[in-house]
């Protein structure tokens, strides 16, 4: 049967590996390359790049990086950040991406995601949402790294994506970014019940706990990022995944 | 020397990279002549039915393709939509596959428990022995991405199968021709046995 | 006969082509009786080296009785640390596990530092230098043609390891070194010191030193005359044999072996593989062949065996390489082929240290510097 998916989120600034908190600061981890060297030579399932500036610095995608990174991998890699037209979504997906992931983008420009939809197929698009809680309780979305709030709520947004052409969302709950506290559970809940493409639950695993409840949730997969980068909440950086008879018994 | 078919239907790097680091030399082509001296061909390729029979009759491949296969039965492995062009067609366009295989692709129908497209590592069932999946280790898995699945007219040209929701041939086999609809390039070791295998035919 | 003959020590298997090396009337090379000299100093594997560590240890206890963490161990994945690791909890210790990431880490370092510091409930703190400057550092050593690519590497471990003792106040810096299964490497190869490091850097670099942990002459007589950090090594005081250790790793953490000393990390891998051998016809697995064959755990004519075989080619790693210094086939294959330099071409601090011999050989044996230290800096190379 298929295993669920649980895929390191990294994230880049310039061309070195960070890793936020709450979307605001902050440390610095490491190389690109090593580090997804490292992750292939743990046979991690999959992994997920984010350039996090490149929409507020509005930088496009850094190529050479890119293909450095791509030649690194024998298993899928996709790329997001400063995607603003199809001809870049194209050259990524020839550098090696399996996926973009489509942002500000998508939220500035709509149709740009059936664009790339249409040519490359919907399986290459990921429509990825950032999202805090309002006082009325509302999944609001935000859009340039999480600096402006945007009028949309989550699930209607997700729809929309889906309907515009995404073949999978990733979902980030800014709150719970690098937190160590679980995934926000009812989001989760609300949006995987709402579209019937995967949902790539992300922001807040701390452990394997939190990931088996974002999967009972409803979530396809999981994106972990400090869980991947830290030896534990408080500590050093250390690149390491979930063993292998771990993830095994994981959701079975 | 392996001829990787080059039209422009997704990316190639992976496939290069991955025969690059197992040592097997490969040249990537979309020209017609170029194909007609391949030793061995892999045609690859992501995105929609349609717009792929429409690509490789525009570079006037299909010619080429049904002669190298049928007449010179030149070894030819089909890699994602690569393998559903070697059945007679999919409900995802109207234009005829290759039909060396007979079958067709379907769409998965989506529900609460099953999201399309099939996304993810799904272990696959070898149901026939074959040169091509041999070693593949205990338990193999592969990555798989596609919205449309595979089924053979006839069970023995069924290679390997993958239970997503149902049951389904992720891998089709006759003669001198295979397909796969999973990525082996982006499979890790089960991936890089594969193509090893295929390219010590 | 000829004095200059080609010549093997009669019980390791250095010979007249290592640097610095000489031999006495039974042929017994003077790296030898170095390590003899270490062994009888530290009363290495006896009884009362025992007692003198287990001293060491209770002083430890109580200067760190106070604070979250008695002492700092460098660890790097590698069998000596983790090793040293595991018998610092079974000696009763608090350490706080210590690891300086050049970016060039490989799965099986992470995964060991991982499985040992989480089986054993020790904190680990990294700290990691921008992988632009690491890269603009190892560039500055290649270009400049000298043997001493990964010195950076090992001086930002030893200043990392002095910073992060005292910023959580610890006196005492633990370290695996084993002098028994390691040896004291040959003089004249592999030095390094912070000026070495600067000037190399000042010559070749492209961008700013930022984050790159630089030890300076000031810095290091900081550390030592102020701070006044201990540095102990265990492992020469008690028996310790690698294989065992090797073994006892692997079955109560799931630690694994990476098939050659200091391979852990790609940049001393890229040393010890490829550069030494193909650059400067260094081949260093003589280092532990020859520790080995000191302490009887191999035979001479094995340890010759297994030197002669040639080592593999690595075309991936120098790929890797190429990548990471942004050169080009020519680029590289240039300097690989060019003119061999020393650290005598760049400036360093080995005069002053030379000059400063006796304030060294007492903080030496006060453990405020390493012995290894003493014997490798303060003396003048024939």
């Amino acid at each position: 049967m298929i295993r669920t998916r649980v895929i390191p989120c990294l994230q880049l600034i310039n061309d070195s590996l960070v890793k936020t908190t709450q979307f605001k600061k902050y440390n610095y981890i490491g190389d690109p390359i090593n580090t997804v060297r490292i992750f292939n030579e743990l046979e991690v399932d999959e992994l997920c790049f984010l350039d996090i500036r490149a929409s507020v610095e509005k930088r496009s995608p850094n190529f050479k990086i890119l293909s450095e990174i791509a030649d690194e991998c024998f298993m899928p890699l996709s790329y997001g950040g400063g995607i603003r037209d199809a001809e870049t979504a194209r050259r990524i997906l020839e550098i090696g991406f399996e996926k973009v992931v489509l942002n500000t983008a998508a939220l500035e420009n709509p149709s740009l995601v059936s664009e790339i939809a249409t040519h490359s197929g919907s399986q290459s698009v990921i429509g990825s949402i950032d999202f805090k809680k309002d006082l009325f309780g509302k999944y609001q979305v935000w859009s340039t790294d999480g600096t402006i709030k945007t009028k949309h709520s989550a699930i209607e947004w997700a729809q929309e994506l889906v309907r515009l052409g995404v073949g999978e969302i990733l979902l980030t709950a800014m709150d719970n970014d690098g937190m160590w506290s679980g995934y926000q559970l009812d989001a989760i809940e609300k949006i995987t019940t709402s579209v019937s493409v995967p949902v790539i639950a992300n922001g807040g695993a701390g452990n394997i706990g939190h990931l088996i409840e974002a999967v009972k949730a409803g979530a396809s997969a999981v994106a972990c990022g400090s869980m991947v980068v830290y030896q534990a909440k408080g500590m050093g950086v250390l690149i390491n995944f979930l063993e292998k008879k771990q993830i095994e018994n994981l959701f079975s | 020397m392996i001829t990787i078919v080059d039209y422009k239907m997704g990316n190639l790097g992976s496939v290069v990279n991955m025969f690059k680091k197992i040592g097997m030399p490969c040249k990537v082509s979309g020209d017609a002549n170029e194909i007609a001296q391949a030793e061995k061909i892999l045609l690859p390729g992501d995105g929609a039915y349609n717009t792929a029979m429409r690509k490789l009759a525009e570079l006037g491949l299909v010619e080429i393709l049904n002669q190298k296969v049928l007449l010179d039965k030149t070894p030819l492995l089909g890699i994602c939509i690569g393998h559903q062009l070697i059945m007679e067609g999919s409900d995802e366009g109207a234009l005829p596959g290759f039909g060396w295989i007979s079958g067709r692709a379907h769409l998965f129908k989506a529900n609460e428990q099953l999201k399309v497209p099939h996304m993810g590592w799904n272990s696959v069932e070898v149901v026939s022995d074959n040169p091509i999946t041999q070693n593949l280790g205990i338990d193999p898995r592969f990555y798989f991405v596609h919205s449309y699945y595979v089924q053979c007219s006839d069970s023995k040209h069924s290679l390997l199968k993958t239970t997503y929701g149902h049951s389904f041939d992720s891998g089709v086999y006759r003669d001198n021709i295979w397909g796969v609809q999973f990525h082996p390039e982006k499979s890790h070791k089960f991936g890089m046995r594969l193509l090893k295998n295929f390219a010590d035919l | 006969m000829n004095l200059e003959e080609f010549n093997i020590c009669s019980r390791c298997i250095y010979n007249s082509e290592t640097p610095g090396i000489s031999f006495d009337k039974l042929n017994i090379c003077n790296y030898c009786h170095q390590i003899d000299d270490l062994k009888y100093q530290f009363k290495t594997g006896s009884e009362r080296g025992k007692r003198e560590l287990q001293k060491i240890i209770k002083q430890i206890k109580l200067d760190g009785r106070n604070k979250k963490y008695d002492c700092v161990i460098g660890v790097s994945g590698g069998t000596d640390s983790s090793f040293l690791l595991m018998k610092s909890i079974e000696w009763g210790l608090r350490p706080l596990a210590v690891h300086y990431d050049n970016t060039w880490n490989s799965a099986i370092a992470t995964e060991n530092i991982r499985k040992v510091t989480n089986k054993l409930k020790v904190d680990l703190f990294t700290y990691v230098i921008n992988n632009k400057e690491s890269d603009d550092i190892f560039r500055s050593f290649f270009l400049a043609g000298v043997p001493e690519f990964d010195a950076a590497t090992d001086m930002g471990f030893s200043q990392v390891l002095r910073s992060t003792a005292a910023k959580f106040k610890i006196k005492y810096i633990l370290e695996g070194h084993s002098f028994m299964e390691e040896g004291v490497s040959p003089m004249g190869k592999n030095y390094f010191d912070g000026k070495y490091i600067s000037d190399i850097h000042a010559k070749y670099g492209r961008i700013k030193m930022k984050t790159y942990p630089l030890m300076t002459f000031f810095q290091f007589m900081k550390w030592v005359l102020i701070y006044r950090q201990k540095f102990i090594r265990p492992l020469w005081y008690i028996e310790y044999s690698k294989e065992n250790a090797k073994k006892i790793l692997a079955e109560e953490t799931g630690w694994q072996y990476y098939n050659g000393h200091h391979l852990e990390n790609r940049s001393s891998g890229f040393v010890h593989l490829v550069y030494h051998p193909q650059k400067f016809k260094i081949d260093n697995r003589n280092w532990t062949l020859s520790a080995l064959t000191r302490s009887g755990a191999l035979s001479r004519e094995n340890a010759l065996e297994i030197y002669n075989t040639p080592l593999k080619s690595e075309p991936e790693l120098i790929e890797y390489v190429k990548k990471r210094l942004e050169l080009n086939d020519g680029e590289y294959e240039k300097i690989m082929k060019g003119t061999n330099r020393s650290f005598k071409d760049f400036k360093t601090y080995k005069k002053r240290f030379e000059r400063l011999r006796p304030l060294f050989f007492v903080l030496a044996k006060a453990n405020l510097v390493p012995m290894s230290f003493y014997l490798k800096y303060c003396f003048p190379l024939k």
